[in-house]
């Protein structure tokens, strides 16, 4: 009598990059308590879609890290999501990558919208530069108009559910990060942990920009990849979902 | 058979045969009967001769009749009478008793009211109480909740504001002490509403062999009335809260109509329904769904509008004191494993004023999430493990954690925080809940409302379940999600599936299922909600694992509250009567002024065991504002049970606060309220209640009278080993009876003959 798991891709999907869906060989046949749904959106890339970097190697890795560090009942599975698919709502937690490029149409932004005021959590990640903020900004302002960005200090709850994390590191990308390089791309130098909230002051939206949890997630097991940029991306990673199961 | 053809048939009055003693005054019966069984064989004899010309029917018949002629001649040879005893004319008192209720106004016999109907017949210049006084010295007295003697000259009111028959049956006894007393004729419509029962002053009447005669005013059942008879409430309710009051209503003459039960709130409407009687049945049960806004002490007055054909429209309406808390009551909530179930409850209760959810979410092995505590210490170390830690809560919700968990003492507490403390406890729906946590054989095992079944394996059952709710839970307060009932089923229709890891098919004996989930795949339904009374406190299983869905699915409008309202509503019921360690309650919320009133207090200490030994003091506002205290004292039957008294003297509201303190330190306050108010209670159950009277009669050894039948009185009076009598022997022999009988015999046994030709 066990449900399906929602997981598939519509395989209509024009934004699915085909080399991407042969990929889904990771199928978990149980109904779970938390899926870690990666949002598919429309960018302005021509060739391949932003919302798939790292995808699904970074999702699954960290999924492993997620079910051995806390007792949350997850789907060892990728799962991505249209942010245009009535279905989103059914997962509260959402997570976006390459957002700098991000370019919604208008169902995607009325999704959004929905699944953000009804109680859904959106973090975003792997962007970078003043460009691809002013994009992303332009981008999620026009989802919530009404609620501004903002700075999340470091005594705020969703750096405190977990671990406590005391100072907001700079992930590289693997190929700096292996190198031992700049840990910034583009101009981005400074990281930052921003977010919306709402007026009871829930965060909607975690914005981690100038810096990329993803490739820390997918490299973790690279012995060149420094461990205290996997190690920091997880901690900020399981807290983010704690936050999102709890807040 | 009616009274008149009793004794013209059988010569005396009833009350002769059903007091006197049988005996014959003929002379030697033994051979008087002897010789009757002789007569009879003779006769079979000299019958059974002509048994081959008349046939044996014939001869069985005529000797049948021949021998009930010959039994009655030597019945009334043997001289039958009854011995009874008999007053002595002008030697004995009577007493003469005249309900001076209310309920005897009601002109429900005729043109006059039920009261002027009994002073006419018994005013001392009626001629009823002239007869009597040939024979008695005759003491009238009148009655409502207290008895008193009657001014012959001076009619009664009939404003009394209650009856007491048995403190006026008492009074009476005690007051004709030392007199020969014959007995006592009680005037009244029965329609008792005190708070005591007759049985003691009838055991008082009984052993001192003190016949009470009671006569009966008005219908025993009204052709047009309707009643709101009793209104079930709670006493209080937190502010917000949906809550459910239950009306009780009688009608007559009423079937098959629609009425319009109409709730006040200190005057103003605050809802109503339409009730239609069903046909041939006198009683109905409405239930009102009303909402506790403002906090303090409100009159809440439920009435149907009189019918312009009814017979009494003083009973249509009751009220109930409700007090609504403001207080913020803490509920835990304990989930094993993070869940977006804790995400969206907090959600729909961050801003509620009146609960405050604690949580405790262990995130990983040994590691925890505490959301709403109100300091660092408060669940440092985990669940709690003392009942002191526990008990503070008001409710307690375990979500997906095993039973494994816990240590046989937190089990064992948190069994007594529902049995002891009469904390409400709700069991979620998990993958770690009911059977599939373990909870068979554990303390919570009873507890829990449902049926356990055997335990799937992790992952090896899901139901996707439409949920409905049963009869008794569409009409549950917490779970209407509209304003009115019928929109409320509508909505439970329209709210999307959720699921459940838990096979749960049954609930417990005594348990109510409120929530039923119909399986989208086939197959039994499944318990959704279920709840029991266990000891002093209440528990809730709700199944499913995904109720958040009722607030992030797609066919859920954004601006829709639906997810919200159930759970404060959920959340209130949880806690709803849960005891403080000092609780305080009266066994009505109005009175009539001068009517006792008797407060319980409950008083415990931190574990919510009794406490014996402290100070409770009641400190009573009247209306006026003054202040008054009354000592309550252990009541000994109870630990931590105190009671105390005291009567409202003016018409208004009473704040009732009890505290309590022991060994110098404050344990705590509770309050509570009441209404002293001109009640109509004799408009209430005003139906003549011939049931009590004729027990009255038929205990002492009177008789019972109406209206019609009260002639007979006069006579049957006399009949009384009460007071000073003489024993007088009443011939039977000559009965019309007895001589209607034997020509009826005789006429028979011609009429056979002559059909045979045999004459």
């Amino acid at each position: 009598m066990a449900l399906q798991p929602p997981m598939a891709i519509p395989a209509q999907n024009r934004l699915v990059d085909p080399s991407v869906v042969t990929e889904l060989q990771v199928h978990d046949t149980m109904h779970r308590e938390f899926y870690f749904t990666r949002a598919i959106y429309s960018d302005l890339r021509a060739r391949f879609p932003s919302w798939s970097v790292d995808f699904p190697k970074a999702d699954r890795q960290f999924l492993i890290g997620l079910k051995r560090l806390t007792n949350i009942d997850a789907s060892g599975a990728e799962h991505p999501v249209r942010l245009d698919d009535p279905d989103l709502r059914r997962f509260p937690y959402l997570y976006a990558v390459e957002v700098g490029y991000m370019s919604l149409t208008p169902a995607e932004r009325e999704g959004l919208r929905s699944y953000l005021l009804a109680g859904g959590f959106l973090v975003v990640d792997d962007f970078w530069g003043s460009w691809e903020w002013f994009n992303f900004q332009r981008q999620i302002q026009s989802v919530l108009p009404e609620y501004p960005v903002v700075d999340i200090p470091l005594d705020h709850e969703v750096l405190h559910v977990f671990y406590d994390i005391e100072e907001i590191v700079q992930v590289p990308n693997v190929g700096q990060g292996r190198a031992g390089g700049p840990t910034w791309e583009k101009d981005g130098y400074i990281p930052a942990l921003r977010g919306i909230m709402n007026e009871d002051g829930r965060l909607l939206v975690a914005i981690v920009w100038n810096s990329d949890l993803g490739d820390a997630w997918e490299w973790a097991e690279d012995p060149y990849y420094p461990l205290r940029f996997s190690n920091f991306a997880y901690q900020l990673g399981v807290n983010l979902i704690v936050y999102a199961m709890s807040h | 058979m009616p009274e008149s053809l009793f004794t013209a048939l059988f010569k005396y009055r009833p009350i002769v045969f059903e007091n006197g003693t049988f005996a014959f005054e003929g002379g030697p019966w033994p051979a008087m009967v002897f010789a009757g069984l002789a007569g009879a064989v003779v006769l079979g004899a000299m019958y059974r001769r002509q048994r081959d010309r008349v046939g044996t029917r014939m001869v069985w018949t005529l000797t049948g009749i021949r021998v009930a002629v010959l039994a009655l001649l030597l019945f009334a040879l043997l001289r039958p009478a009854l011995v009874i005893s008999r007053v002595i004319p002008g030697e004995n008192f009577l007493a003469v008793i005249i309900d001076d209720s209310r309920s005897m106004q009601l002109a429900d016999e005729g043109i006059q009211s039920r009261g002027q109907n009994a002073y006419d017949a018994f005013s001392p210049s009626g001629e009823a109480v002239e007869q009597l006084g040939e024979r008695f010295t005759v003491r009238h007295y009148r009655f409502s909740d207290v008895a008193a003697r009657m001014d012959p000259g001076l009619a009664p009111s009939f404003q009394g504001r209650s009856t007491n028959i048995g403190a006026a049956l008492d009074y009476v006894r005690r007051d004709l002490t030392g007199v020969p007393l014959a007995g006592m004729v009680l005037v009244s419509d029965g329609a008792d509403n005190a708070d005591t029962t007759v049985t003691e002053p009838l055991l008082q009447l009984k052993s001192r062999g003190i016949p009470v005669y009671t006569v009966g005013f008005g219908e025993e059942a009204f052709r047009k009335d309707i009643e709101v008879t009793r209104i079930e409430a709670p006493n209080r309710v937190l502010a917000g809260s949906a809550f459910a009051v239950d009306v009780m209503i009688d009608q007559r003459g009423f079937d098959g109509q629609t009425v319009t039960l109409v709730a006040e709130e200190d005057g103003i409407i605050a809802g109503s329904r339409s009730i239609t009687f069903g046909r041939g049945q006198p009683g109905t049960t409405a239930r009102m769904i009303l909402v506790a806004e403002a906090p303090g002490t409100h009159d809440y007055r439920f009435s149907i509008a009189p019918a312009e054909d009814e017979q009494v429209s003083a009973n249509n309406a009751q009220s109930v004191l409700l007090s609504i808390e403001d207080s913020r009551e803490r509920v835990l909530y304990f989930e094993g494993e993070p869940r977006f179930e804790v995400k969206f409850m907090r959600q729909a209760m961050t801003d509620d004023p009146n609960v405050h959810l604690v949580v405790l979410q262990r995130t990983a092995e040994n590691k925890y999430l505490r959301l709403g505590v109100e300091d660092s210490l408060e669940l440092a170390s985990g669940f709690p493990s003392t009942r002191e830690e526990l008990f503070a809560y008001r409710g307690l919700i375990l979500g997906s954690v095993e039973a494994s968990y816990f240590t046989h003492n937190q089990l064992q507490i948190i069994e007594e925080f529902v049995s002891q403390r009469g904390g409400g406890l709700m069991f979620l729906g998990g993958r770690a809940s009911f059977a599939e946590g373990g909870y068979a054989g554990t303390p919570l095992e009873n507890v829990l409302p449902v049926v356990l079944e055997e335990p799937t394996s992790s992952g090896d059952f899901l139901a996707e379940v439409d949920i409905l709710p049963t009869a008794s839970g569409a009409s549950h307060s917490a779970l209407q999600l509209e304003a009115s009932p019928d929109a409320s089923r509508e909505r439970w229709a329209e709210l999307p599936p959720l699921t459940t890891p838990n096979p749960l098919y049954r609930v417990k004996p005594g348990a109510s299922l409120l929530l039923t989930g119909r399986p989208a795949e086939g197959g039994d339904d499944l318990v959704i909600l279920a709840t029991q009374p266990f000891g002093r406190g209440r528990s809730v299983a709700l199944t499913v694992q995904d109720s958040w869905l009722w607030q992030m699915h797609a066919d859920i409008p954004l601006e829709d509250l639906t997810h919200e309202r159930f759970w404060r509503q959920v959340s209130r019921w949880l806690v709803s009567s849960v005891p403080d360690q000092v609780s305080v309650e009266t066994p009505k919320t109005q009175f009539s002024p001068g009517e006792p009133v008797a407060i319980q207090a409950e008083v415990s200490d931190s574990s919510y065991l009794g406490i014996n030994g402290a100070e409770v003091i009641a400190t009573i506002t009247d209306p006026t504002g003054a202040e008054t205290t009354v000592p309550l004292e252990w009541s000994v039957e109870e630990d931590g049970e105190y009671r105390g008294t005291f009567v409202p003297d003016q018409l208004g509201g009473y704040d009732i606060r009890v505290s309590a303190a022991y060994g110098g330190s404050d344990i705590g306050t509770s309050h509570t309220g009441i209404r002293s108010v001109d009640l109509p209670t004799e408009f209430f159950g005003a139906e003549r209640n011939t049931g009590l009277l004729r027990r009255i009669a038929e205990e002492t050894g009177g008789r019972f009278y109406t209206r019609s039948t009260l002639g007979g009185i006069v006579q049957d009076v006399e009949f009384t080993d009460s007071g000073r009598t003489v024993t007088e022997t009443f011939e039977l022999w000559d009965m019309p009876i007895a001589l209607l009988l034997l020509l009826t015999l005789l006429a028979a046994e011609w009429g056979v003959r002559r059909r045979r030709g045999l004459v």
